[in-house]
């Protein structure tokens, strides 16, 4: 089934360059998303899942700079275009959906206000049409009462109803894709399942693709088509989200579903992953993860693995891919 | 909002009893002879121990603390606030003639009070840490820690005595003799420049500007430059927001993100700190004026602070104080209009 390249992220490489040295935030990344399709972006704090969301979006704060590869979008590259052409393209073309609505809107404009903005810039509506159309998509995201709600400030309205406010937002003109960082995290459990639902939904409606930035494989589960794991600016798995769950070939990976509660094993302790992610500033020599990695030989404090195929669909950036799957298969992926 | 007024505007009273009862503690560290002193001017008098005790008893100079502070309340509610030697004339008519020209010098600096801090607040802010921002700073940075009345001498040696451009005091002689004395000018606000508009006298006009113009810019120094600071900071920490993020991924443009998003927020602190310095401009008014020798109340209150003319200095107080407590209400009702998130209660 061949299927309309979207987005196609190659070797995106994104430095902060600091006053105690140069940061590699992103250091080297590949995906590509997909006409309709949901890719999730996994992975801890700090590897580097929303700098390359804002790298995407051109959108990084001083001193962070995209120092290579390439972002093409539609078969153009978003890092060529000029900020003009930049800004027809934010907000239009890929919007975002930001981890804390509360900090994401601003707190002395309107949810109207703030939601008709973008309509007037895109489709360059006046006022009155902005207000209509925006009291319409805030009906569609479910908030009741939206008449009135357009008339009120972001403090007024509940977290949920807040990140309702957002992806009625990000979706007023219809983008092609949305990239959401974090957008439940934030959130109770009861209110991420339905911002969830509402999402997949709108997805669904405009036929729109999905960048889904998480460290919560839970989310990815329910969501994801795709998805990428991210270790130290890099893309360490990246492969469909049967396999991801059934068949992991990267430690990490490996380590994070081992580090998540199951109701059908019966686990004497969830399995931690040891040690912490590298300081960025000084990360280890040869593969990223190998201070923290129990399948770790001189070869991985040597050498840095490339990302390779394993087989078709999946590629994994680990040496010892085969002694990964034979634990896989006899079934320690599930127990200590 | 209106309740809330009217609880700040019944609390008045409360605020102003605190006020009053503070200056006549001031005032009650004088004793007797020394309050006399202030009503006489024969020293031959003050010499006569019998002479000055008749008097001391004719105007209750010797009352105890609590009856003393009632008597003199009593007098203050009818706006008679003692007689000021400095003027030779009643302290509330001293004030009442020379208060217009205060206000026409802080009203005025407000303007590059306003503009200049802000404005330059947030150019330095969106230029951060570049050649723009570190100028910009430089110059803030010699107006807070300048003191006023060096700054002040300064102005008026290059403008005046140098360059001979900025002369002091409020108004030319020739000036003088149209807009106090002569018969045609109306003083309807007692505002000169406002005057001399109402009047079409446009050469009054333009000189009072001239003699305000040197005052104003020692005036306003000093806040401006504080302004600019507190404007710079909190411009740069609302830069950093997530909404500021938010704005620019819908596609908004530099410009609007700057002077509309993030500006409405980082301006609500500086207005409040802003509406504060207008108000204590009045206060700051004494050294400016006496520099320039511009007849407001300021100068007057140096000039009889010099002569322990307390009545004088006690008034001036008052009349500070009643400024400072009405001006904060007037920006606390402010920050309620300009910050949705403050409901006043």
């Amino acid at each position: 089934m061949a299927k309309e390249k979207l987005l196609e992220v190659k070797d995106l490489k994104t430095y902060f360059f600091t006053e105690d040295g140069v940061v590699k935030a992103v250091d080297g990344v590949d995906f590509e998303v997909y006409k309709g399709e949901t890719l999730g972006l996994v992975g801890e704090s700090g590897c580097g899942k929303s700098v390359t969301a804002f790298s995407i979006m051109r959108l990084l704060d001083y001193p962070g700079k995209t120092v290579g590869g390439k972002v093409i979008f539609k078969g153009e590259d978003l890092l060529k275009k000029s900020e003009e052409e930049m800004r027809k393209i934010r907000g239009k073309e890929i919007a975002m959906i930001f981890q804390e609505p509360m900090t994401a809107l601003n707190p002395v404009f309107t949810i109207g206000y703030q939601i008709s903005e973008a309509l007037k810039i895109h489709l360059h509506m006046n006022d009155k049409e902005a207000m209509e159309k925006s009291v319409e998509l805030l009906k569609k995201v479910g908030i009741p009462i939206p008449e009135q709600r357009v008339h009120e400030y972001p403090h007024q309205l509940s977290g949920g109803m807040r990140q309702r406010a957002m992806i009625a937002m990000a979706m007023s003109c219809n983008p092609t894709l949305l990239i959401a960082d974090e957008p439940t995290t934030a959130l109770d459990v009861t209110i991420q399942a339905q911002i969830l639902e509402l999402m997949k939904s709108l997805l669904q409606e405009f036929n729109a693709s999905l960048i889904m930035i998480t460290h919560d494989l839970g989310v990815i589960a329910e969501i994801a088509d795709r998805v990428a794991v991210m270790y130290a600016g890099k893309v360490v798995e990246y492969t469909d989200i049967r396999t991801i769950f059934h068949n992991p070939l990267h430690p990490y990976t490996f380590g994070l579903l081992t580090s998540i509660p199951r109701l059908d094993v019966e686990l004497r302790r969830l399995n931690a992953i040891p040690g912490f992610v590298p300081d960025p500033l000084h990360f280890p020599k040869g593969c990223k993860f190998n201070p923290r990695c129990r399948f770790a030989t001189d070869r991985c404090r040597e050498e840095e693995p490339p990302l390779v195929k394993v087989e078709e669909g999946h590629l994994v950036r680990c040496w010892h891919v085969d002694r990964v799957k034979e634990e896989v298969k006899k079934g320690l992926l599930v127990g200590v | 909002m209106v309740a809330y007024i009217i609880r700040r505007l019944l609390l008045l009273p409360v605020i102003l009893f605190g006020v009053t009862f503070l200056i006549y503690c001031m005032f009650s560290l004088l004793s007797p002879e020394e309050r006399l002193a202030t009503y006489v001017n024969n020293p031959n008098i003050l010499k006569s121990t019998q002479a000055s005790q008749r008097l001391i008893k004719k105007f209750h100079l010797d009352d105890p603390f609590p009856l003393g502070y009632i008597r003199w309340a009593d007098k203050i509610i009818r706006f008679n606030l003692g007689w000021s030697k400095a003027a030779n004339q009643p302290v509330w008519d001293a004030i009442c003639q020379r208060f217009p020209a205060t206000l026409e010098l802080v009203m005025y600096s407000i303007i590059p009070v306003i503009l200049v801090g802000i404005w330059l607040g947030v150019i330095s802010a969106v230029h951060h840490n570049d050649i723009v921002d570190q100028s910009i700073r430089v110059i803030a940075i010699v107006g807070w820690s300048l003191p006023t009345f060096i700054f002040g001498l300064f102005v008026l040696f290059v403008f005046y005595g140098i360059l001979g451009w900025l002369p002091p005091g409020r108004l030319s002689t020739w000036a003088q003799d149209i807009v106090y004395t002569g018969t045609k000018f109306h003083n309807y606000t007692h505002l000169v420049t406002i005057d001399a508009l109402l009047n079409g006298n446009i050469p009054i006009f333009l000189d009072a500007l001239r003699h305000l113009v040197a005052p104003i810019i020692t005036l306003s120094y000093i806040s401006w430059a504080f302004l600019l600071r507190i404007t710079r900071s909190s411009m740069l920490d609302t830069l950093r927001k997530d909404y500021i993020r938010t704005a620019r991924s819908k596609g908004v443009d530099e410009h609007t993100v700057v002077h509309k998003h993030a500006e409405k927020n980082a301006l609500i602190p500086v207005v409040t700190i802003a509406g504060m310095m207008i108000v204590g401009m009045l206060g700051g008014v004494v050294i400016t004026e006496t520099v320039f020798t511009y007849p407001g109340v300021g100068f007057w209150a140096a000039t009889a602070a010099q002569q322990l003319d307390y009545g004088s200095v006690l008034g001036f107080a008052l009349l500070f104080a009643s400024i400072m407590v009405i001006g904060n209400l007037i920006v606390d009702v402010s920050y309620a209009l300009i910050d949705p998130r403050v409901r006043l209660e």
